[in-house]
């Protein structure tokens, strides 16, 4: 009697308990859905900022490419040479001296082979 | 309570029952309605490839662009006044930014109706411009941003300054474009040829542009994702994302330098014959790989509708003409290969007067007897029709045709025509006469040039080359292209002997002393062909040129020029066509730093000598 004279006025702790219990079973993964879902939302807008920072870049790198090839076509040069008046032009063939160069085995003198020796020393070293 | 409790039942079923009938029974109609507001495919353009020289200078490249566009259905205000201002005041702002008239923009900014979906709206587009700067359309986002509409904003109404904020942010927008550039301007515009115009997807009209339109193009991509309601991508929904394959490069076996070289030639020969056209080719005889083409009157492909239409027509390749003294190597070298004659054969020439089958054929000179050789040296039509006599109707067709005559050459270009060589059973009792001295046949400048080039090269005819090889964007090679034989035209003993024949025509005693190379010696062929008018040959009136290989015994480079209707008194080839040949040529073997195979300077040791500041007859002593 005493006891459920007790029951009927006083707080059941053990709804609240469950209800409490539930709540920390279900609130914590819908939060953390969210945030998560925000992340990948924030996420994505960074990929796009970057992918337009990156475009970007890509586009200007072609431009400078581009820019450098055309600078340096032979009209282009030629027309730079005139207007800076650098007084640049072809060689004569007179001007132009051929010089036939020896094979590397053929017969020399010691000291000259050796010093060839010790070139292509250095060089693979 | 039980009334209470049926009723919050009855609601509750209600709900329910609406429930699964709009996430079940019409999940997919609203599915659909919903993709339709958000699930975008955008296409994603490639660049179009390059065209590149034998040395990787651009000749045709595409720089990004913009087309601007505008939402006319921003352009409408509650207040009609406020409407028409804004939209003179953007027509006047834009005007000189998109260089266009301010009617036009008045009228591409006026609200439009469209049926869409069983639906009226307002269009929500209007292109304004295609292939605008980059650095334009940042002016005209600055310009719209501090667009003055000439009202004092603080006093309208809210609504009315929303419309103005809106229309200033949004109604002028561009999308991504490319615009195709030609760096060179004029250079090698017949071998590149030109794109289409704006308002087009970029294709190939004519040239390389047109014949590797497939390969130049690249392949689109596309992104499958979803926007939200301000329009912007939602990339944690993107589906798919396929990267559009840019389009592979062309490289040519043009040289950029070899083309500026031989394009100042024509100009400065044009400026001095006026004729009507001027066309020359350079090629290398062993490989058949074209170093420069070129036609004057030329164009600019950045702007091709500004041409008239016989300036985009690449004569090398598309027109026929009688080809004159220079088809005689064709009937001397099948004589000679049959051992029907040799060199140093005689032919009485008529003095200049020979009668044949009811026809006088004439010389430019009284000749009496020449050798074979002399024939080509002074370049005698009767010497040629007796030769061709000897050599028979048959054979000489048939060397007609092995030498690439009547057939394409197949150089990989649009507009390549074939030439006319009547069959034998069509020839009249006069053709076996005529045709050896070039006269009743037509051929194109580029078989004609192939043809000597064949000589050159010990009698093995070769495919023209105009492209070496496609790479991708990298810069890895995808498609090689190497030198393509055609025939063995006549043995390489008989080509010797032409190469000596021919060696002669820049001599003094020859038609084109004036062809002749300090440097080098060169072997060619002038013709000076009179040209056909209605059926008849007019007198006053030429199409003249000259083609030479040189060093002649080790050729590295044949140079072929042709002149339509070069001036009266000027007109033969060896005289129109032979110092253009030698100017470009000097100039050529300068760039390419061929060897020379005249010697004409001292010997090394004394240059050496000389250079080292040494006394004459010093010999520089080795430092050791």
């Amino acid at each position: 009697m005493a006891r459920n004279k007790k029951n009927e006025s006083g707080f059941r702790l053990g709804p609240a308990v469950t209800a409490l219990a539930l709540l920390a079973l279900l609130v914590p993964p819908g939060i953390g859905y969210v945030w998560f879902k925000d992340q990948i939302d924030l996420l994505g807008d960074q990929v796009k900022k970057q992918e337009i920072v990156l475009a970007e870049l890509e586009r200007e790198n072609r431009v400078r490419r581009d820019q450098l090839a055309i600078l340096c076509l032979p009209d282009a040069l030629d027309k730079q040479v005139k207007k800076m008046n650098l007084g640049l032009g072809p060689p004569a063939q007179a001007q132009v001296i051929r010089l036939t160069e020896s094979p590397l085995n053929s017969p020399v003198a010691p000291a000259e082979q050796g010093r060839a020796q010790g070139v292509l020393r250095e060089r693979n070293n | 309570m039980t009334c209470l409790a049926f009723g919050l039942l009855a609601a509750f079923a209600l709900l329910a029952g609406q429930l699964v009938n709009l996430q079940v029974v019409r999940h997919e109609e609203f599915l659909g309605r919903a993709a339709n507001n958000t699930v975008r495919t955008i296409a994603r353009d490639p660049m179009r490839g390059q065209i590149l020289d034998i040395r990787g200078n651009p000749l045709a490249t595409s720089i990004p662009a913009k087309l601007i566009c505008a939402d006319p259905s921003l352009m409408i205000c509650p207040n009609p006044s406020l409407s028409r201002n804004c939209r003179a005041a953007v027509a006047r702002a834009l005007a000189p930014l998109l260089q266009t008239n301010e009617d036009y923009l008045l009228e591409r900014l006026a609200p439009r109706l469209v049926a869409s979906g069983g639906k009226t709206n307002i269009s929500q587009y209007a292109a304004l411009k295609h292939q605008v700067s980059l650095e334009t359309w940042d002016r005209i986002k600055q310009t719209m941003a501090a667009l003055s509409f000439g009202v004092d904003e603080s006093k309208l109404a809210r609504s009315d300054r929303s419309f103005l904020r809106s229309l200033r942010a949004k109604a002028i927008f561009a999308t991504d474009e490319q615009k195709r550039v030609y760096p060179g301007l004029t250079l090698a515009a017949h071998v590149i040829g030109y794109v289409s115009g704006e308002g087009e997807e970029q294709a190939g009209m004519n040239g390389i542009e047109l014949e590797y339109n497939s390969k130049l193009s690249g392949i689109r991509g596309w992104r499958h994702t979803e926007l939200d309601q301000r329009h912007r991508e939602l990339v944690a929904y993107r589906d798919e994302d396929i990267e559009p394959r840019d389009g592979l490069n062309v490289v040519l076996t043009l040289d950029a330098g070899l083309q500026n070289i031989m394009e100042s030639e024509l100009a400065a020969g044009m400026g001095q014959l006026s004729p009507i056209s001027i066309s020359s080719v350079m090629v290398r005889p062993r490989t058949g790989e074209i170093l420069a083409l070129a036609n004057y009157p030329t164009f600019d492909p950045n702007r091709p509708g500004a041409f008239p239409p016989e300036a985009l027509r690449n004569r090398v390749i598309a027109d026929n003409h009688e080809p004159g003294s220079t088809f005689k190597i064709v009937v001397v070298s099948g004589a000679l290969n049959e051992r029907l004659v040799s060199l140093n054969d005689i032919f009485y020439c008529e003095q200049g007067h020979f009668a044949y089958a009811g026809a006088i054929l004439h010389d430019h000179e009284s000749f009496g007897d020449l050798s074979v050789q002399s024939i080509i040296t002074k370049s005698s039509n009767i010497g040629a029709a007796k030769i061709g006599l000897r050599l028979g109707q048959t054979a000489l067709h048939q060397y007609i045709r092995d030498f690439g005559f009547g057939s394409r050459t197949g150089i990989f270009l649009p507009g390549e025509v074939y030439g006319s060589v009547p069959p034998v059973k069509s020839w009249s009792k006069i053709s076996i006469a005529r045709i050896p001295m070039g006269q009743g046949i037509e051929v194109t400048p580029l078989q004609m040039v192939m043809a000597l080039c064949a000589i050159a090269n010990k009698g093995l005819l070769m495919q023209p080359m105009i492209v070496d090889r496609l790479v991708d964007p990298d810069g890895r090679v995808v498609v090689k292209y190497n030198p393509q034989p055609v025939r063995q035209v006549a043995g390489p003993a008989t080509m010797s002997q032409m190469v000596a024949a021919l060696k002669t025509v820049v001599s003094k005693d020859g038609t084109a002393p004036k062809a002749r190379l300090e440097h080098y010696t060169v072997a060619g062929k002038t013709g000076t062909a009179e040209k056909v008018e209605n059926g008849h040959y007019v007198s006053d009136k030429y199409f003249s040129s000259f083609i030479g290989f040189f060093p002649a015994d080790n050729p590295e480079l044949c140079i072929a020029v042709f002149i339509d209707e070069p001036p009266k008194g000027d007109h033969y080839g060896g005289a129109a066509a032979g110092p253009i040949f030698k100017a470009m040529a000097e100039r050529a073997a300068n760039y390419l730093n061929l060897k020379p195979d005249i010697d004409t300077t001292a010997p090394a040791g004394q240059t050496l000598a000389a250079a080292a500041g040494l006394p004459p007859g010093a010999r520089p002593v080795k430092n050791n």
